[in-house]
């Protein structure tokens, strides 16, 4: 490096050029984000053709004007198909994540603001628990307790459950502490009030960028299963599962209807991913201001 | 009177804001360290005195912008200098100590490797003779069994054993001419932190260095320094010799700050 | 003894209870969840007088505690029952299995640290210029993406379109026969047994799917690599070591690489956990014979044993990972010794 040691104060405009990296992430994050919602809402009222109808192209048509993303097998239009799957895969994600923030959380702050017996025993099921692969988890619990959407949000709840359990309690602990933790007490404040109207609002930030990464997981997760066949039903536009019925069409050259499913996957995941990131960034309580 | 080896002149600088421009924590400081003579720079915390004496070596945090200013060592503007040429003043010209030891330490290599790196570094020379030299020093610094310390890692000292592994790192495995030690026994005990002064002073006096000495503690400014310079958010409110400041201070703020301490004499 | 065999001593014995709860966690899973398998073995025509005997020759007809007593002594003989689907043991079911899923997990994972940690330290020193934000945006990808896909496109670029890697069928083209197993590994065992030309094509086989799960794995490697490094960067003590005048390269190679390895390590025993747990779908795409597929066979065919003897196998290799990891952490930091 030969540049000088000490950097010379820039002129306004350029130091506005600079902005930090979370900038942009959560820019991004959030705009993906919203055009994924978007995409969702406007698919219950309008797509280009039906998707659930095939028939309307041949079977197998490369992408063109009538149909920018082609079609599938059945000659079902993949954007189409693509906007209904997004209802899908953005719905569970949401679905999941919401309940076990919640139940993850609560159980959470309980255990680690009680502490002591309660806590080693949340603790120890917490950790046997984690063992479990969580994407073989969730495949059995789908296969023996069947498809719809309801079981698979319900058994994504569950494996998300002890992330948010241990970040809240960490959370907790950590804060447990504190002098305003003391301050409430003092004041006559149940513990439990003092455990969730006093501390927990401080802990906000990690917990919600933590979300915006469960949430992609989900995503994932969700994908996964659909890719299987399980969870959702065989004909149901999931993205995973448009991935898995494409698997024949990629090798003999169809490339198209295992493709965008994936690319729609990577927009909705990496947007989530950044988002997550630049909430952390930003609610990180070490940041040099 | 004596050289000035390093000129701090009219340094200004700050850190960006969240709306971009720039928030102004130097202003126009100045002062000079004398050859050979102790100096202190004394002044509350956010004084900016640490700052300060981290630009001189280049290291201070990155976020903050110089908006102007000279920093002379025996005339050579120190902020004109490339990365390749900072390297060769840091440790060899100039070194420096700093607060909390045991966090300046590396945690994962043993204390004797640290000084031996920084032995062959200044030196050169093998490794085996490097480790020679860092467990003499330790010694040097009243370690007491320094061959079995060299052996172990930063969290196994005391903070005022780790404090005087690190003025051995910054004065007798570095040979620099300017040593600053920025606030070296603040969190040690009491009784450690005059020990520790006693072996600043002495290696001061054995090597000829010219010495910075940041602090707050004006007990011990009064004790050992010579000239003193007083900084108060920002700005250099007053410089002088120490008898100068104790006695007769002219500033309002350094009359609080020696009142605030009682260490001023009955008038 | 001296404090850190304590320390491991601790670490191991603490084993054997997590072990024991995923043990009885997937019997009673087992149970509730696949509810009667007496209807798979049993031809629809059976009498009832039939079923309760398969029944009883399934264990099943005993109450609960005794037969939690004999899941438990069964399987500390490693007797995992009887597959359903393939009528053998399956215990050995699993040990056929484990080498393919090894060897994949092995060259996977070798390519991903290979390419994670200098993708990391790249983005690291070059902080929040170019090559940052190329390595941030590749990691991203490869951790948003699923799995299955970055395989299919991989399948689809080298197969389909430029042919210059063979189709997913598995471990070697169809119809070559297998090299007498040594280590199970084709790799080594086709080198073994003298016949280059034979391993080629096993390389060439396991070039897409390793190269799928190297891609996946560098992601998070490359992103924590990066992350530890900046932060071993923002510290006091690498302050100090510019202060004393080292040069750049030695700050960042000799000790913040150093510093930064811990995190790494951690995140790598995770991910090994999950690739050697058996990567279920990309072993499906790839036709790959390892555990992974046994899992999802299993699945499908409600195969009651074989489920239950990978679930254990799964977990208990997520816990041997983790015990590693906190193995090696006591190599590496030595403030955890003490």
């Amino acid at each position: 490096m030969s540049q000088a040691v000490m950097t010379d104060a820039k002129s306004a405009a350029s130091r506005r050029r600079r902005r930090p990296r979370s900038y942009w992430a959560l820019r991004i994050g959030l705009g993906l984000l919203a055009f994924y919602v978007a995409v969702a809402l406007i698919s219950f009222v309008w797509t280009p053709y039906d998707p659930l109808t095939p028939g309307v192209g041949d079977g197998y048509d490369a992408p063109s004007w009538a149909f920018p993303l082609g079609t599938d097998r059945l000659g079902a239009d993949m954007l189409s198909r693509l906007m209904v799957g997004a209802r899908y895969d953005l719905g569970i994600a949401f679905a999941a994540v919401s309940i076990a923030l919640t139940v993850g959380t609560f159980i959470g702050v309980l255990s680690g603001y009680h502490g002591g017996a309660l806590d080693t025993v949340v603790m120890r099921g917490v950790e046997i628990f984690q063992a479990f692969p969580g994407l073989l988890f969730a495949m059995l619990v789908v296969q023996a307790v069947g498809a719809g959407i309801v079981n698979v949000i319900l058994v994504l709840s569950f494996v998300g459950i002890p992330d948010y359990l241990r970040l809240a309690r960490a959370e907790i602990q950590a804060k447990k502490t504190w002098q305003y933790a003391e301050a409430a007490r003092m004041t006559g404040n149940l513990p439990w009030r003092v455990a969730f109207r006093h501390l927990l609002p401080n802990s906000v930030g990690p917990l919600l960028a933590f979300t915006s990464i469960n949430a992609a997981f989900s995503a994932l997760v969700t994908a996964s299963l659909g890719f299987l066949g399980l969870g959702l039903g065989p004909n149901v536009p999931e993205w995973g599962n448009m991935i898995a019925r494409g698997q024949d069409g990629v090798m003999t050259g169809q490339w198209w209807v295992s493709f965008f499913p994936g690319l729609a996957i990577l927009g909705l995941t990496g947007g989530l991913y950044l988002l997550g990131d630049a909430l952390a960034d930003l609610t990180d309580p070490r940041r040099r201001r | 009177m004596s050289d000035a080896l390093l000129v701090i002149e009219d340094y200004s600088g700050g850190f960006q804001s969240e709306t971009g421009e720039l928030m102004s924590v130097l202003h126009g400081v100045s002062y000079r360290l004398k050859t050979g003579v102790m100096t202190a720079v004394v002044g509350e915390s956010g004084s900016g005195k640490s700052l300060v004496a981290l630009s001189i070596l280049g290291i201070q945090p990155p976020a903050f912008e110089r908006s102007a200013g000279r920093m002379l060592f025996r005339g050579v503007d120190l902020f004109g200098l490339d990365d390749k040429a900072m390297r060769r003043v840091r440790g060899a010209e100039i070194s420096m100590v700093f607060q909390d030891a045991r966090a300046a330490l590396n945690p994962v290599f043993t204390v004797g490797r640290q000084l031996a790196d920084v032995w062959q570094l200044q030196h050169g020379g093998s490794r085996r003779a490097a480790m020679t030299q860092a467990i003499e020093a330790l010694g040097r610094v009243s370690i007491p069994e320094p061959d079995r310390r060299a052996r172990q890692y930063p969290h196994e000292f005391s903070g005022g054993m780790a404090q005087r592994a690190m003025i051995a790192m910054a004065s007798l495995i570095c040979r620099p001419s300017l040593l600053i030690l920025d606030e070296p026994t603040t969190g040690l005990d009491v009784t450690i932190q005059s020990d520790i002064m006693e072996l600043i002073v002495e290696l001061s006096h054995t090597r000829g260095l010219t010495t910075c000495l940041i602090t707050h503690d004006l007990g011990v400014v009064a004790e050992i320094c010579q000239e003193v310079v007083v900084m108060n958010a920002g700005r250099v409110v007053e410089t002088g010799s120490a008898e100068a400041i104790f006695t007769r201070p002219s500033d309002g703020y350094t009359q609080r700050l020696l009142s605030a301490s009682q260490l001023v004499e009955a008038a | 003894m001296p404090p850190l065999g304590k320390m491991i001593l601790r670490r191991l014995l603490w084993v054997f209870p997590v072990a024991f709860g995923v043990v009885t966690m997937t019997f009673f899973m087992a149970r509730v969840l696949n509810g009667d398998p007496t209807e798979l073995y049993a031809p629809p025509e059976a009498t009832d007088a039939l079923r309760a005997e398969i029944r009883a020759r399934l264990g099943l007809a005993d109450p609960l505690p005794i037969q939690f007593i004999n899941y438990l002594w069964a399987l500390l003989h490693f007797d995992f029952g009887i597959s359903f689907t393939t009528g053998q043991s399956v215990a050995s079911d699993l040990w056929d299995r484990l080498p393919a899923t090894l060897e994949l997990g092995f060259v996977g994972l070798g390519l991903g640290i290979a390419f994670g940690i200098p993708l990391g330290v790249l983005a690291a020193v070059h902080r929040e210029r170019w090559p940052d934000f190329l390595v941030r945006g590749t990691t991203l990808s490869g951790m948003a993406l699923p799995q299955f896909w970055v395989g299919l496109v991989l399948i689809s670029i080298f197969f389909v379109d430029l042919r210059w890697l063979p189709g997913p069928v598995g471990r070697l083209p169809i119809g070559i026969a297998l090299p007498p197993k040594v280590t199970g590994f084709l790799l080594v065992d086709t080198l073994l047994a003298g016949k280059p030309d034979l391993w080629w094509l096993a390389l060439k086989q396991i070039a897409l799917p390793a190269l799928t799960l190297g891609f996946s794995s560098a992601a998070p490697i490359a992103r924590v690599t990066r992350s530890a490094m900046a932060e071993a960067m923002q510290s006091d003590y690498i302050r100090t070591a510019i202060a004393m005048g080292h040069s750049r390269r030695v700050v960042w190679f000799r000790y913040s690489l150093r510093n930064a390895l811990l995190p790494v390590v951690t995140l790598i025993g995770g991910v090994a956990g999950h690739i050697f747990a058996g990567a279920v779908l990309l072993e499906s795409i790839f036709a790959w014979p390892g555990l992974g597929q046994y899992a999802l066979q299993a699945i499908e065919r409600s195969d009651f044993a074989a489920l239950q003897g990978f679930v254990i196998y799964a977990s208990l290799l997520y816990v041997l990972a983790f015990l590693l990891v906190d193995l090696l952490y006591m190599f590496i930091d030595p403030r955890i010794r003490t």
